[in-house]
C-alpha cells in the first residue's frame, strides 16, 4: 500500500486525505471480514446459521457504502467519522452490528471534535460504551457490552503509562483477550455451548484490525495540537519585526522540526514555506531570491488555525456562484454575508463569486446576495447529516392510516403472511436486513401507524433504530420466529384501532405451541444432558434442545409424541429451504398417530429444517 | 286496550314458521336465482335442495330483495284489522335495497297506517333472534307507545350478536355480502374464518371476528367471545340463542362439538334454528354458528 497523504498523528489528526481514510477503512474491514466465519461459528445452537460475523461486516460495508462521497478532497477526521457512524448504524444488521455502530456513534460524538487526545479518546471510548449500553434493552454481562467496558477500564488504567491512544488501545488488547475467554462463566448460555460470546469476540477482532492498520502510522506523525501551537508561533514570528526573530528560542526550536512528518500536503507546504521563510530571516533577510509573501504564509497557516474548528456551531456547509456587477470585489460582499456565520472563503473571477460559508441560514444568504445579482449555483450540505433524511423534505404522504409489516427470512412464511393480511413483507433470505433497508419498508408502507414484527429477535434493536428513523409511528411487535407472526396475523383484525391491533399481537405472541428441528453443526450437551452428535437431527423448543436422534424421521415420532396434547389435532409442518426427499413423510406421520391431521407447508426458512406447530 | 300489531319478515331470518309463536306475522320469501331460474322457499326448494345443488352440481345462486308491491301488499291486506306494523329488515349494511324498499312502503303508507322498520343490522338467525325478541316485547309489554316501541326495538337490536363459521366464504362473496379481500381470509394455511354482526356495531356488516385452524379452536373461540360479550354487557343469562346448523353433512363432527359446548352457556332458551332457502345461497355447506339476545 502506497503511504497514505495524512496528517495522521500521535495524538490527533486534522483535515485528510479523504481516499487515504477509505483505504484504512476498507483496510480494517477486509481484517474483520476474514475472521467472519470464525465469528459465526461462535453460535449458541448448533444450527449453522449463526451470522455474528456476517452482520458485523456487512454493517461496515453497508457504512462504506453508503458514506456520504465528499467533493472536498480534504475533510476534518470527526466529521467523517461521525459521518460513518451514521452510515453504520442505518446500515446495522442484527444484535451485533446495532450494539457496534451504537459504540460507534457515542464514539465519533466525542471525537467530532476533532480532539483524538488520549484523554479525548478515553471520553470517546467510555462514550461509546454508553451508548451502546443504554441502546440495549436487556443489557447483560458476557456480551460485546462487556468487552466494551473492559476497554473502557483497561484504557483508563494504562493511560497514565502511554502518550499515544492507539498504543494504549494495542496495550489492552491481550486483556480484551482474557476477558473474552472469561464470558462463558457470564453466559449460561455459552457455556453450554462451549463458546465464547460472538459479539464479543467480533469487537476484539476488529480492535485488533484497528490496530493493525493504524500502528503503522503512529511514530511518523506530529500531534496535531504541537502544529496547531507552531502555528501560532509561525505566525506570531512572522508578524514580529524579523531582525529581532533570530534571538527567538522558538524560531530555532521550529527550524529543528521535521516537518516531512506532516503528510497531508497542504499542510506540509504551508509548513514547509513558513520554515523556509524562518530560514531565511536567519541567513538573508531578503529570502536568497525566493518569493516567498510573508502574508501569505500567516494567511495560509491563519486557515490551518481557523480550518480546525472542534464545534460545528454552524451546521449548514453552503455553497454558491453569484454573478453580479453590483458588488466590486470579494471584501464588499464578505461585508454583506460574514455574520451568517463562519469559514468564509470567496474567490472571485470577474463578475462570478464563488462563495463557501458554514451557516445556520443558508435560506438567508441565499436571500441577501440574490440582491445584487443572480444566483448561478447553490448547495446546501448539512454538515451533521444526522437524520438529515428526515427533517428536510419531510412531507407526510399517508395512504393509509395502519398497515402490518412483517420481515421474515423464509419466503414460503412471506407467502403465508402476505395472505394472512400482512401489508407487506420484507423477505430478508440469508442476511438479516439493514437499519437503512427497515427504514425504507416501513416509509414505503405510507402509512400513519405500523406494526412491525420480525422473525428473528437479533433483527428487533436494527427494528428499533428504523422504526425512530422513519415517518410512520412503529409499533413493534417483540416476536422472534415465524410461527408467532402467524399467530399474531391469525388474532388480529383490519377492523382493530391501531392500540387494539398491538395488543393483541403482542397478547397472541405465543397461542401456537412449536418447536423447530435441525441439524447439529458440531457435538454439544443440552441444558438437560441431551446429548448431540454433529450431524444428529434435534428439537428445540422452547428455546431448549429436548430431543435429538440421528434419524429425522424418528426425531421427528418422538418430538410429536413429547409435545403434542390431547387438545392438538393439527400438526403442521413448515419445510425449511434445505428440505429434500421427504415426500412419504407426512404419510408416515399420519400412520403413526392416525387421531391427527397432518399438513405441510413450504416455509423456507434458512436456519431450521422443519417448523412444527401443534393446534 | 292493547295495540294490535303485524310483523313482517323475510324469509332469511333462521326459523321456520313453526319455530314462532305469534299469529300475526307474514313471512315474505326472498327470491332466489339458481342461474336464470327463479326460486322461492317452498317443501322442494328447501336449504338442503340447494346445498345439494352447491355440492353436486357447483351452481351459483343469489337472492334478490324483497319486492315492494309484495310487502305493500300485505300492509293493504291486513291494514284494517291492525294498528301497527312492525317490518323486521334484515341488516341495511348488507342489503341497503331491502331497507330501502321497507322505507318506501312505510312511505306509501304514511297517514295511512304506522310502520316500524327495524334495520336488524343482523342476518339469518340474527334476524329471527330480534323478530322473538320484538314478539316477547309486544306480549310483555303492550301498551308501550310507537316510539316507545320504537325504541324497545332498538334496544333488542343492539342487544344481538351472532357469529357464523363458514366453510367456504365464496358463497358469501358471490352473493355480495363481504368484499374479496375478506373472502380470501380461508384461503391459506385452511385457515377457518370466524365472521360476525355485532348489533353493538354501527355499520351492520360482516365483521371477522377471528381465525383458527381447528374447529376445537374456532368454537372456543365463540364460546369465549360469547362470555366476554356477557361480561361488557354485565349480563348473566342469555336471554335466547339461535344456533345455524344443518346445511348438509359437512362439519358434522365440529357442529356436534359446538352445540354441545353452547350447552355451558347460562342460556334461558336455546333453539335450534331451521334455515330455509335464502339463507343456505350465503351459508353454503357445513356451515354453523349461533345468535344471542342478551
Amino acid at each position: 500500500m502506497n503511504a497514505p497523504n495524512l496528517d495522521l498523528v500521535e495524538e490527533t489528526k486534522v483535515a485528510f486525505d479523504v481516499e487515504a481514510i477509505n483505504e484504512i477503512i476498507d483496510n480494517i474491514y477486509h481484517y474483520l471480514s476474514k475472521h467472519k466465519e470464525y465469528l459465526n461459528g461462535l453460535n449458541v445452537f448448533p444450527v449453522p446459521d449463526g451470522d455474528t460475523g456476517l452482520n458485523m461486516v456487512l454493517t461496515m460495508q453497508g457504512a462504506i457504502a453508503h458514506i456520504q462521497k465528499s467533493e472536498e478532497t480534504y475533510i476534518h477526521s470527526g466529521e467523517y467519522l461521525e459521518d460513518f457512524a451514521e452510515q453504520m448504524l442505518l446500515n446495522s444488521r442484527g444484535c451485533s452490528g446495532v450494539i457496534l455502530s451504537l459504540f460507534t456513534q457515542g464514539f465519533t460524538q466525542i471525537t467530532a471534535n476533532n480532539d483524538f487526545s488520549k484523554e479525548n479518546i478515553y471520553r470517546a471510548i467510555e462514550n461509546g460504551y454508553q451508548n451502546a449500553y443504554n441502546g440495549t434493552e436487556n443489557p447483560r454481562e458476557g456480551t460485546m457490552l462487556t468487552l466494551m467496558r473492559a476497554l473502557k477500564e483497561k484504557y483508563a488504567e494504562l493511560m497514565p503509562l502511554y502518550d499515544n491512544p492507539l498504543t494504549i488501545i494495542q496495550q489492552s488488547i491481550p486483556y480484551l483477550k482474557e476477558v473474552l475467554n472469561q464470558t462463558p462463566e457470564m453466559l449460561p448460555v455459552l457455556k453450554q455451548a462451549g463458546v465464547v460470546d460472538s459479539g464479543g469476540a467480533g469487537f476484539v477482532v476488529l480492535l485488533e484490525g484497528i490496530n493493525k492498520e493504524l500502528s503503522q502510522y503512529v511514530d511518523n506523525g506530529i500531534p496535531l495540537h504541537n502544529l496547531l501551537k507552531t502555528a501560532h508561533a509561525i505566525q506570531k514570528l512572522l508578524k514580529k519585526r524579523l531582525k529581532k526573530a533570530h534571538k527567538d528560542q522558538t524560531a530555532l526550536s521550529i527550524l529543528n522540526l521535521d516537518f516531512s512528518r506532516i503528510r497531508n500536503s497542504r499542510l506540509a507546504e504551508a509548513f514547509q514555506n513558513a520554515k523556509v521563510a524562518l530560514s531565511n530571516f536567519h541567513l538573508n533577510h531578503n529570502g536568497n531570491g525566493k518569493t516567498i509573501s510573508r502574508e501569505k504564509i500567516i494567511g495560509d497557516l491563519q486557515e490551518i488555525d481557523n480550518s480546525w474548528n472542534p464545534e460545528i456551531k454552524d451546521k449548514f456547509c453552503t455553497e454558491f456562484v453569484l454573478e453580479t456587477d453590483q458588488i466590486k470585489n470579494k471584501d464588499k460582499l464578505k461585508e454583506k454575508i460574514g455574520h451568517y456565520g463562519d469559514s468564509l472563503i470567496i474567490v472571485n473571477s470577474n463578475n462570478k463569486y464563488k462563495v463557501h460559508i458554514h451557516t445556520n441560514k443558508p435560506n438567508d444568504v441565499f436571500e441577501e446576495v440574490s440582491r445584487y445579482g443572480t444566483l448561478l449555483f447553490t448547495k446546501v450540505d448539512d454538515m451533521k447529516k444526522q437524520h438529515k433524511n428526515f427533517l428536510s423534505d419531510d412531507v407526510v404522504d399517508y395512504e393509509r392510516d395502519k398497515s402490518i409489516f412483517c420481515i421474515v427470512s423464509g419466503k414460503g412464511f412471506a407467502d403465508i403472511l402476505k395472505n394472512l393480511g400482512a401489508d407487506d413483507i420484507l423477505c430478508y433470505g440469508k442476511n438479516k436486513p439493514s437499519v437503512n433497508q427497515l427504514v425504507k419498508g416501513l416509509n414505503n408502507l405510507k402509512a400513519k401507524n405500523v406494526i412491525a414484527a420480525s422473525d428473528d429477535s437479533d433483527i428487533l434493536m436494527a427494528l428499533k433504530y428504523a422504526a425512530s428513523l422513519c415517518k410512520a409511528n412503529v409499533h413493534i411487535v417483540e416476536s422472534d420466529n415465524p410461527i408467532s407472526l402467524i399467530s399474531i396475523m391469525m388474532s388480529i383484525s383490519k377492523d382493530y384501532d391501531i392500540q387494539t391491533t398491538f395488543e393483541t399481537a403482542m397478547n397472541n405472541l405465543e397461542n401456537i405451541r412449536f418447536c423447530g428441528i435441525a441439524q447439529s453443526s458440531r457435538d454439544v450437551l443440552a441444558e438437560d444432558g441431551t446429548q448431540v452428535h454433529k450431524g444428529d437431527f434435534f428439537a428445540v423448543y422452547k428455546k431448549k434442545i429436548v430431543l435429538s436422534n440421528p434419524s429425522k424421521n424418528q426425531l421427528l415420532t418422538n418430538v410429536i409424541e413429547k409435545i403434542v396434547s390431547n387438545n392438538n389435532n393439527l400438526v403442521t409442518l413448515y419445510k425449511g429451504a434445505n428440505i429434500k426427499n421427504d415426500e412419504q413423510l407426512i404419510k408416515l406421520l399420519k400412520d403413526k398417530f392416525p387421531s391427527l391431521d397432518f399438513e405441510e407447508y413450504y416455509g423456507g426458512q434458512l436456519n431450521y429444517l422443519y417448523y412444527i406447530t401443534f393446534e | 286496550m292493547s295495540r294490535k300489531i303485524f310483523i313482517i319478515v323475510g324469509d332469511n331470518l333462521g326459523l321456520s314458521r313453526q319455530q314462532i309463536n305469534y299469529d300475526a306475522l307474514e313471512i315474505v320469501k326472498f327470491p332466489v336465482f339458481v342461474g336464470e331460474t327463479e326460486y322461492r322457499q317452498s317443501e322442494e326448494y328447501s336449504a338442503s335442495w340447494l346445498i345439494s345443488k352447491y355440492e353436486n352440481e357447483k351452481v351459483v345462486a343469489k337472492s334478490s330483495t324483497l319486492i315492494h308491491n309484495e310487502i305493500a301488499e300485505i300492509v293493504e291486506r291486513n291494514r284494517a284489522n291492525y294498528d301497527l306494523f312492525i317490518h323486521v329488515v334484515m341488516s341495511s349494511g348488507l342489503s341497503a335495497a331491502s331497507f330501502r324498499v321497507a322505507e318506501n312502503v312505510k312511505k306509501q303508507f304514511e297517514n295511512i297506517v304506522p310502520i316500524i322498520n327495524v334495520d336488524t343490522k343482523q342476518a339469518i338467525n340474527g334476524v329471527g333472534n330480534i323478530v322473538l325478541g320484538i314478539i316477547d316485547l309486544i306480549k310483555t309489554q303492550p301498551d308501550l307507545s310507537i316510539e316507545e316501541l320504537e325504541k324497545a326495538c332498538q334496544q333488542i337490536v343492539e342487544n344481538t350478536f351472532s357469529w357464523f363459521v363458514f366453510s367456504d366464504l365464496e358463497y358469501l362473496y358471490r352473493g355480495g355480502r363481504i368484499g374479496k379481500a375478506q373472502s380470501l381470509m380461508g384461503s391459506v394455511l385452511h385457515i377457518i374464518p370466524l365472521l360476525g354482526l355485532m348489533g353493538d356495531e354501527k355499520e351492520g356488516i360482516v365483521l371477522a371476528q377471528g381465525k383458527a385452524r381447528t374447529f376445537r379452536q374456532i368454537n372456543d373461540m365463540i364460546i369465549n367471545q360469547i362470555k366476554a360479550k356477557m361480561q361488557e354487557k354485565s349480563v348473566t343469562t342469555i336471554k335466547r340463542a339461535i344456533t345455524l346448523q344443518g346445511y348438509g353433512d359437512k362439519n358434522k363432527e365440529a357442529i356436534a362439538e359446538f352445540m354441545e359446548k353452547i350447552k355451558t352457556l347460562p342460556c334461558s332458551e336455546i333453539i335450534h334454528g331451521e334455515g330455509g332457502l335464502v339463507d343456505a345461497v350465503y351459508c353454503g355447506p357445513g356451515a354453523y354458528g349461533i345468535s344471542i339476545l342478551l
